[in-house]
């Protein structure tokens, strides 16, 4: 089992940064890594335990359920159900805390697995790089542009 | 029940800043409000349950007890036993989290207390204003930035 964690400041307002990353099936919007994306069998992507269906951009097809959303907690947990790349017993954490010194936020992102013997360093990478800080800096370009904007105007 | 929640981003690893604010008797090593402070009985400053007996700069005496601390966690919890302030069951809580993007910390100081709803403004903002934000700008002070 290895845990991956990354964190990170984003400078724009909480509920700027939840109001996009609580839309389980949002991703699609934001991560560059992610194609499409669906909830199965029509749920709402709020209701915990729906299941979101995606593609990335090579076409591989993913399935990820969703265990835990909290808006108290600006949290959500997810783990994976089918994946093409031997990411075993894939549970992963988001977690948003406000950081109320000059109205910013703090994101944790966290990912636990087992990996196949000889291939533990290239899926850190993957989950760390191109999962974790892509997915930081996406937002952080959507999110701070708007807070930026909002500042000036 | 009130509760304050104060949170800053330090220039500084998480141990770093850690060392510094760990020590239950070093408060007046780091926050300007206070001007000394004595561990009662004679206990080691991480000894869980010790109190330390301190004064503000306008000279106001207040006692603290240490009721958990956490290297492991990087947390500090403590209650108030003995101060000025119109409040009781007070207990606050002070957490470093590492920020892995970048040599800086996300620092989180929080307290729940109760006390009368016409004063329960006042110290929500003094606290959060004049005794956390206040430590975590000198923090910020002294790790640049």
């Amino acid at each position: 089992m290895v845990k991956v964690v990354n964190s990170t400041v984003i400078r724009a307002p909480i509920d700027a940064v939840w109001h996009v990353l609580r839309d389980f099936n949002g991703h699609d919007r934001w991560h560059p890594a992610v194609d499409i994306s669906q909830i199965e069998r029509g749920r709402r992507s709020d209701m915990v335990g729906c299941v979101r269906s995606f593609k990335l951009a090579d076409g591989s097809a993913l399935r990820e359920q969703l265990l835990a959303l909290s808006d108290s907690q600006t949290s959500f947990s997810y783990c994976l159900l089918d994946t093409p790349v031997p990411l075993l017993n894939y549970v992963a954490h988001v977690e948003l805390i406000p950081v109320t010194d000059g109205d910013r936020t703090f994101w944790r992102w966290q990912a636990e697995f087992s990996t196949p013997r000889g291939m533990q360093d290239e899926l850190v990478d993957l989950v760390g790089n191109g999962i974790q800080i892509a997915g930081f800096e996406a937002i952080r370009e959507i999110t701070e542009g708007a807070a930026q904007a909002a500042n000036l105007s | 029940m009130a509760r304050v929640y104060t949170s800053s981003v330090i220039n500084g690893s998480a141990q770093a800043v850690w060392d510094q604010v760990r020590d239950f008797n070093g408060l007046p090593k780091w926050h300007p409000s206070i001007a000394d402070s004595r561990i009662e009985d004679g206990l080691a400053a991480d000894q869980v349950g010790c109190i330390r007996d301190f004064h503000l700069q306008n000279g106001d005496q207040i006692r603290e007890q240490l009721l958990g601390l956490s290297d492991y966690d990087m947390t500090c919890t403590y209650s108030i036993l003995i101060s000025p302030m119109p409040l009781t069951d007070y207990v606050a809580t002070l957490r470093l989290t590492p920020i892995t993007d970048g040599d800086r910390c996300f620092a989180e100081w929080s307290a729940d207390f109760d006390c009368a709803a016409e004063d329960e403004e006042d110290l929500v903002t003094g606290i959060g204003n004049d005794v956390f934000q206040a430590g975590f700008d000198a923090l910020k002070r002294h790790f640049g930035g």
